[in-house]
């Protein structure tokens, strides 16, 4: 994955963001290659999930530059139409729409955005269906699924847009234990296709499998941005040992 | 972990026929119903109520028009009040505010009579006969009840959604008309049908101004007859009819909109 060929999709500069006086990230600067699988990991607090969502424009960052294959996150609608297109999210409480089908969720976002009619969107949203095992759910309401099975459909969601990149906002943290695999199970599946993920978690087993880079945010700043091999191994930093001493001690 | 093969029927855009549905339709048509035969089905009352059975069905017509036309701008007046309130420019969420203010702290009565007698004087082209008179007043009304309950209904909706909506890259125009309005809808409609009942009686104020809507009309009957009580008891049974159908109507399209329950 660290072939120098492949180019830079998401290139971070100088990024700064602060809610009143509280600086949650000072001056975040980090290049993603396109393919690449990142696991952001850290302290709640530590500005990881402000981050994720500086990606897709639903934070605003005040200082810096973030580029998206070439498109400059900003406010300028073309701009932000661009970039929504481009990049997907999974939130940690599924955000499903409560008064549309499973199916409609899917094809909502691609008739209304990308143009499909509505027998292309809903063949794309069966294939989709059918990836992340829900095909049988089709007709039902989000009320009437599990967690797990309401990440599954809202990943298949953020999918129908055909995006290049996927943020993932603790995908897991809100599931019961016994459903946190068979989302993961999707998430690894996916990382095997190629696309770009961002994903905040505490699984530290998921990033460690997964992960080609661990990104570690500690205190509004990256403090490591490394290997899984090397993050996990032996050779820790202080900071990573603390961390994940606190992480397995209270067995999140 | 089902094994079951089922065939994925992709469910129509349009509207699905269900119970509630069904329920719907048959309480409107069942109210409609009375209301087209309201002169034949009074025509068979006893004296005094058999011979004054056409001035009686002409007058509810008047209130049920009166109903509906403030009922319909009432709703639109609410609705834009509530997105003006919602606003992020001040003034605009000051202006919104002050009408609330000012038509919910005053009497209707006092609304109606201010419309009709007040208004051509301090602008003399808004001058309107008696029923558009007291339709304004009344759409001024219930516009800022409407407005309080379709306030509370659109930030029911959690923010999530909208986020969620916004990293589907929806414009914010599809994010309201597909994912707030509708789900918004589900916790105002309870409160806007209680307003609208409020208004099917309130409409009775316009008697007032000289409008001969159902009690104007009864009044009327009565004195001429010197028999109040059937005359106010038929008038009140009436307003019970038409006020049971349109909760009818609406307690099924609640039920409708109502994922949980379909």
């Amino acid at each position: 994955m660290e072939s120098p060929e492949v180019s830079t999709l998401i290139n971070i500069a100088g990024v700064k963001k602060s809610y009143g006086a509280t600086c949650v990230l000072k001056r975040v600067s980090v290049q993603i290659k396109a393919g690449e699988v990142i696991a952001i990991l850290g302290a709640s607090g530590s500005g990881k999930s402000t981050f994720l969502r500086l990606l897709n424009r639903l934070e605003k960052h005040e200082e810096g530059s973030i580029v998206i294959d070439g498109v400059e996150v900003s406010d300028k609608p073309s701009n932000l139409a661009l970039l929504r297109r481009e990049v997907g999210m999974v939130f940690q409480s599924f955000n499903l729409f409560p008064h549309l089908s499973v199916l409609d969720n899917l094809c909502l976002a691609p008739m209304k955005v990308r143009g499909l009619s509505r027998a292309e969107a809903v063949s794309l949203a069966n294939d989709l269906l059918q990836k992340v095992g829900m095909g049988d759910h089709s007709h039902k309401y989000p009320h009437a699924l599990s967690g797990g099975q309401q990440q599954r459909v809202a990943i298949a969601r953020a999918l129908a847009m055909e995006p290049r990149i996927l943020l993932f906002d603790e995908p897991t943290s809100a599931l019961d234990p016994e459903m946190v695999n068979e989302v993961l199970d999707v998430m690894k599946r996916l990382a095997a296709t190629g696309i770009t993920m961002l994903i905040v978690t505490h699984e530290m087993g998921f990033a460690s499998q997964v992960a080609d880079r661990v990104i570690f945010f500690d205190q509004g700043e990256i403090a490591e941005d490394l290997p899984p091999s090397q993050f996990f191994g032996d050779n820790k930093t202080p900071r990573v040992k603390a961390f994940l001493g606190r992480v397995l001690q209270t067995g999140i | 972990m089902s094994s079951s093969v089922k065939v994925c029927v992709p469910p129509s855009r349009g509207l699905k026929i269900n119970n509630s549905l069904l329920k719907g339709l048959l309480a409107t048509a069942i109210t409609l119903a009375i209301l087209f035969a309201m002169e034949a089905i009074l025509h068979f009352f006893p004296n005094p109520i058999g011979p004054n059975s056409k001035e009686l069905a002409a007058a509810v017509w008047v209130t049920v028009k009166l109903t509906v036309m403030a009922g319909f701008f009432g709703v639109a007046i609410g609705t834009i009040i509530a997105l003006g309130k919602a606003s992020t420019l001040p003034p605009l969420r000051w202006v919104c505010s002050f009408y609330v203010w000012v038509a919910r702290g005053t009497p209707l009565l006092l609304q109606i009579l201010f419309v009709f007698f007040a208004l051509p004087v301090l602008l003399p082209s808004l001058e309107f006969n008696d029923f558009t008179s007291a339709a304004v007043a009344l759409a001024f009304n219930i516009g800022a009840y409407n407005a309080e309950a379709i306030r509370s209904g659109l930030q029911s909706v959690p923010k999530g959604q909208i986020e969620a909506a916004h990293a589907l890259g929806l414009s914010s125009l599809t994010i309201f008309i597909n994912v707030v309005m509708p789900q918004a809808l589900r916790i105002c409609l309870p409160p806007l049908v209680n307003n609208g009942v409020s208004l099917l009686k309130d409409s009775s104020l316009a008697y007032a101004i000289g409008v001969v809507e159902l009690s104007n009309a009864a009044s009327r009957i009565q004195s001429a007859t010197f028999e109040p009580v059937p005359v106010l008891v038929t008038s009140a049974l009436i307003y019970l009819t038409l006020t049971t159908g349109l909760t009818q109507v609406t307690n099924a399209l609640e039920r409708y909109l109502s994922v949980e329950r379909r």
